[in-house]
């Protein structure tokens, strides 16, 4: 009979560790293989952006551009153009993974839930930053932002805003994914669930499309994005599993 | 056991109500500044307590589903934020008819009615998803982890909304604001919380029971179509 | 009462009460359904163990 070996001490010592780092290797291996597959084909930041162009260029019919006005709906243009846009990007999310049973491969993985929702959500990200920071320019020119000397502080709020928008459309992706009315359910669930996040990015990027920097009583809402991008992805990560497998 | 249950509160609610409007209509005065139209938030104020205690028990009740993976309370939960959101809507149409009186418009963007919306597109969204998917189990684990999100986002959307109009101040409008009571007139409105949960609780059950009936249709259909 | 103050109360408990009257008889339409279809499958049911049986 064979005699049974003991695991060295050094080997259990490192095996803890090696799972960490495992954990956030798995989700940037998924998003990696997200953004490699979106590179390739481009079509969801094709869709996504030429949608947020148009949606810009649709605004500027409903109200005077050269005023005073349109200062102050600056935010709420921009944001509203994202969150649209955005949808594009977030529907694609798991619904790629449909063709070929690739999401039961997927969920087959030892990637667990969690490690599959925040690669799909960095991915996500990234693409929905990449046709914000397109549509910024277009943005600029169009309605005369100043936000220039605000540049770091419109960079941080994009990064929150568009974290929170992913962080809950992703999961809502994966909750529709098998559903057979998909395009329409996300839409509905996820609109009035980033109202909080919609909101902060809107009031922070009209003082800072103004050149204002943001004051004391309106830091409150960058503590709410913190707060809500937290909550959420913490929320998500948690839950996902059970959405996905059960 | 069950019905003997729901017919009783339905009829102490039927009582306590038909009480109450005779108190309102019949026994209170007008108020001096709102004339006849104050007696409009008994019912409004009783109708948000109840909403409001049925969008968080359903919360519970999803958390429930979850952890013990019974669908009993799946279909509680499903009933009750049913039930929670048709009260929601008389409290926005309630606030509406309050406000047109009393200011002369229909919406005065007051953050608690802005709230209310949302809760109710929240309430839409859960029930457009419960039917989309014909699977129970499948059904009753989307719809608790939905019911989850948007329970924590509501109270976030009810801070936001209210900083938001803090910030940008509309005319001051509010239901609160202008709604104060007199002290001897209070009475009838938590009768009335207590009339709408009884009547609430009962349209709940006779609801959880048709789901109830839903999962043995689709059973016995199942064993139907095996044969 | 002020006549037009009490008007407008009168349309607003009106309006909220026909909301839930108009959910309890969707309640009970439902009710009815349900029961139908249940009796209907049941039969299926008793039919396809009867064929069975034979």
């Amino acid at each position: 009979m064979a005699s049974k070996v003991e695991p060295s001490p050094a080997l259990i010592q490192t095996a803890p560790r090696q799972v960490k780092a495992g954990f956030l290797q798995q989700a940037f291996a998924i998003a990696g293989k997200d953004l490699r597959s979106e590179w390739r084909t481009k079509e969801s930041i094709n869709a996504s952006l030429s949608f947020a162009i148009v949606i810009l260029l649709l605004f500027s019919f409903a109200f005077d551009v050269s005023s005073e006005f349109s200062k102050e709906i600056s935010g709420g243009l921009l944001w509203l153009v994202f969150a649209f846009a955005g949808a594009l990007i977030l529907n694609r999310s798991f619904a790629r993974e449909l063709v070929n049973d690739c999401l039961d491969a997927l969920l087959s993985s030892p990637a667990s839930g969690a490690q599959l929702y925040l690669g799909k959500c960095m991915s996500n990200f990234v693409m929905l930053l990449i046709v914000e920071l397109m549509c910024l320019p277009v943005f600029t020119v169009f309605y005369n932002g100043l936000w220039v000397s605000q540049a770091p502080m419109l960079l941080a709020i994009f990064v929150m805003g568009t974290w929170g928008l992913t962080a809950i459309g992703t999961m809502f992706s994966a909750m529709t994914v098998n559903l057979r009315l998909r395009e329409l359910m996300l839409p509905v669930l996820v609109y009035p669930m980033m109202i909080p996040a919609l909101m902060a990015a809107i009031r922070l990027t009209t003082i800072v499309m103004a050149g204002d920097a943001v004051g004391g009583d309106d830091q409150i809402w960058i503590r709410l994005l913190i707060v809500f991008d937290a909550i959420f992805t913490l929320l998500a990560v948690t839950l996902v599993e059970t959405v996905l497998v059960g | 056991m069950l019905q003997k249950l729901t017919i009783t509160l339905a009829a102490l609610a039927a009582l306590i109500l038909v009480w109450n409007l005779h108190t309102i209509l019949l026994v209170l005065p007008d108020e001096i500044n709102q004339g006849a139209a104050f007696r409009i938030i008994y019912f409004h104020v009783a109708a948000v307590f109840t909403s409001f205690c049925g969008f968080f028990l359903a919360m519970g009740l999803a958390i429930a589903y979850l952890v013990k993976k019974n669908l009993q309370y799946d279909a509680m939960s499903a009933a009750v934020t049913e039930v929670s959101a048709v009260f929601a809507t008389v409290t926005l149409i309630t606030g509406m008819f309050w406000g047109r009186i009393i200011w002369g418009i229909w919406w005065a963007w007051d953050p608690r009615m802005i709230s209310y919306v949302v809760c109710l597109l929240f309430c839409w969204g859960y029930l457009m998803l419960r039917k989309a998917v014909d699977d129970p189990t499948q059904r009753a684990r989307l719809s608790a982890v939905l019911l989850i999100f948007t329970t924590l986002d509501i109270v976030i959307v009810w801070k936001s909304i209210e900083w938001w109009r803090t910030q940008h101040p509309g005319p001051v409008l509010s239901i609160r604001n202008g709604g104060g009571m007199a002290p001897g007139m209070e009475a009838p409105i938590y009768w009335n919380v207590l009339a709408l949960i009884l009547l609430a609780t009962s349209m709940a059950l006779v609801r959880m029971r048709q789901e109830s009936m839903q999962r043995e249709i689709d059973a016995v259909r199942r064993y139907a179509h095996a044969m | 009462m002020d006549a037009r103050n009490f008007q407008f109360m009168f349309y607003g408990f009106s309006v909220a009460w026909s909301i839930i009257a108009l959910y309890v008889i969707t309640i009970a339409a439902r009710e009815g359904r349900l029961r139908k279809e249940l009796d209907r499958v049941k039969r299926m049911v008793e039919q396809g163990e009867k064929e069975l049986r034979k």
